[in-house]
């Protein structure tokens, strides 16, 4: 898994690459609490390079989702593979996330 | 600690690092001979290095470091004290295990630049051992956390050897790592069998518990007779309350109507089962689009409903099948497991289960299992 982020416009855009799962689910965690503790209320997560993701990454995601929306912020996703996508379905995590199907509509 | 039988070294080194000594830099304590030695250790536990002579009454230094070796402390250091060209001595030191040796007369700016490079690797080395022993620790936790998993889940087979109208077959392969997946069933009156699958993100004693809790309320509800998805908001509700930085569960859960033949069920974001119908083909559960269990509170869960007919069965499984790995970094997947599933026309329920647990078992030969493999399997008789 890689990621990286960047500012644009009000957003802070991370782009998570590869696979999330059990072996590295706390870096993306560590990353995302620091983001939001410093102060990032809008966060944009382009997810056109992620393969997999398992249950423990799902729930780093829930986490993420929880904690802006309590200091009222904004947590988008964006760009699924059709493999994400389908497991965010099955997850019923289409209703409670908003997911977009391009960065541009994520960050506008 | 110095061991020396040579009584005038102690002023000597105190004097030369007083300075240590008086920053708390360094602590010395005196022996005299391999006997003494040993027992100071008993009284001064902290000691990391010593310092030994060779030639000493009562027992030698060649001696003491056999007795240290015993004692099989690799944060405590040895370093040997020989006249200069005894090299014989010193070749049998450090065979039986000195750390360094120092020859006589002492040089005192070698002796600290040696007392500073083993106490170096004595921290390094019990530092280490912590760390050991914190693994040893979580080890045990997390055998702890297994033995609530396994002590769970029903596995006695057939459980209700009595009924011929369904027969009902489980099975949990845990992950090195222990999971959270779990499977139940229970009757909730004389026609009517309650049959549930789940899976806890995450892993350890919090998963553990969290499935133990969950389940535990979904039996609870169930076995009030409510329907499938009222159970699920009822538990969702108080799992809720349970779950710390968002832990969640996926829960399958069917009710089984004997006598009508009618799968009621409430899907909270479990991937859905397999219907295997008597003639062979397959169909899914369609999902319902319902959110997991123990992160939203309020959230609506629907009931659906499904008619099988005798010789029909259904299959519940957790992603730990589909998403097993093989040596090529392939996802076990669905298509592979819906093409083994037409093959297990008039198979039973536990023939069903064991042959998908070894198609993935030889599909991920040779990579560790990442996630816990379960699998349930129904079949209605009428």
């Amino acid at each position: 898994m890689e990621v990286t982020d960047v500012k644009k416009g009000e957003f802070l855009v991370i782009n998570i690459s590869g696979r999330l799962d059990t072996s590295n689910y706390g870096e993306l965690e560590k990353k995302l609490i620091g983001f939001i503790e410093s102060g990032d209320k809008k966060i944009a997560v382009d997810c056109s390079g992620l393969n997999y993701i398992s249950s423990s990454g799902l729930r780093v995601l829930l986490m993420a989702l929880k904690k802006i929306t309590a200091a009222g912020g904004k947590f988008h996703l964006c760009c699924l593979q059709d493999n994400i996508r389908e497991i965010f379905e099955i997850a019923g995590f289409t209703s409670i996330f908003r997911v977009f199907n391009t960065l541009d509509e994520a960050i506008a | 600690m110095v061991v020396d039988d040579e009584v005038d070294l102690e002023p000597l080194i105190r004097q030369k690092f007083r300075k240590q000594i008086r920053t708390g830099e360094y602590d010395f304590v005196f022996a005299h001979n391999g006997l003494e030695a040993l027992a100071s250790l008993i009284e001064f536990p902290d000691i990391g290095i010593i310092l030994s002579d060779i030639n000493m009454p009562e027992m030698d230094g060649l001696t003491l470091l056999t007795k240290l070796k015993e004692l099989k402390n690799p944060s405590l250091k040895t370093v040997i004290v020989s006249a200069y060209g005894d090299m014989e001595n010193i070749r049998v030191a450090m065979n039986r295990g000195a750390f360094d040796f120092l020859t006589k007369p002492i040089n005192f700016d070698d002796l600290e630049i040696t007392i500073n490079k083993t106490l170096e690797e004595t921290l390094i080395q019990r530092k280490a051992l912590h760390e050991h022993d914190q693994l040893i620790s979580i080890r045990h936790d997390l055998n702890v956390a297994r033995e609530i998993q396994q002590g769970i889940l029903p596995k006695t087979f057939p459980p209700f050897p009595n009924r011929t109208d369904f027969e009902i077959f489980a099975n949990m392969v845990a992950a090195k790592e222990v999971g959270g997946d779990f499977y139940d069933f229970f009757m909730i009156d004389n026609d009517r069998l309650g049959f549930v699958i789940g899976d806890v993100s995450g892993k350890g004693i919090p998963a553990a518990i969290f499935m133990a809790v969950s389940r535990t309320l979904i039996r609870a509800t169930g076995l009030k007779g409510m329907p499938a998805g009222e159970c699920m908001h009822y538990a969702n509700n108080l799992l809720c309350n349970e779950s710390v930085s968002c832990m969640f569960v996926t829960v399958f859960y069917g009710i089984m109507n004997m006598k009508t033949g009618e799968m009621e069920y409430a899907n909270a974001g479990h991937n859905p089962p397999y219907i295997l119908k008597k003639d062979g083909t397959i169909e899914m559960v369609p999902t319902t689009g319902d959110i997991i269990l123990g992160c939203f509170e309020d959230q609506p869960f629907k009931s659906e409903k499904v008619i099988l007919s005798p010789g029909d069965g259904v299959l519940l499984f957790t992603d730990g099948v589909t998403e097993a790995f093989n040596k090529a970094d392939e996802v076990y997947g669905d298509p592979r497991l819906e093409s083994l599933l037409q093959t297990m026309k008039d198979f039973s329920a536990e023939k069903i289960v064991m042959t998908i647990a070894d198609d993935v078992n030889t599909y991920a030969m040779g990579v560790a299992q990442s996630d816990d493999i379960t699998l349930l399997s129904l079949k209605y008789n009428g």
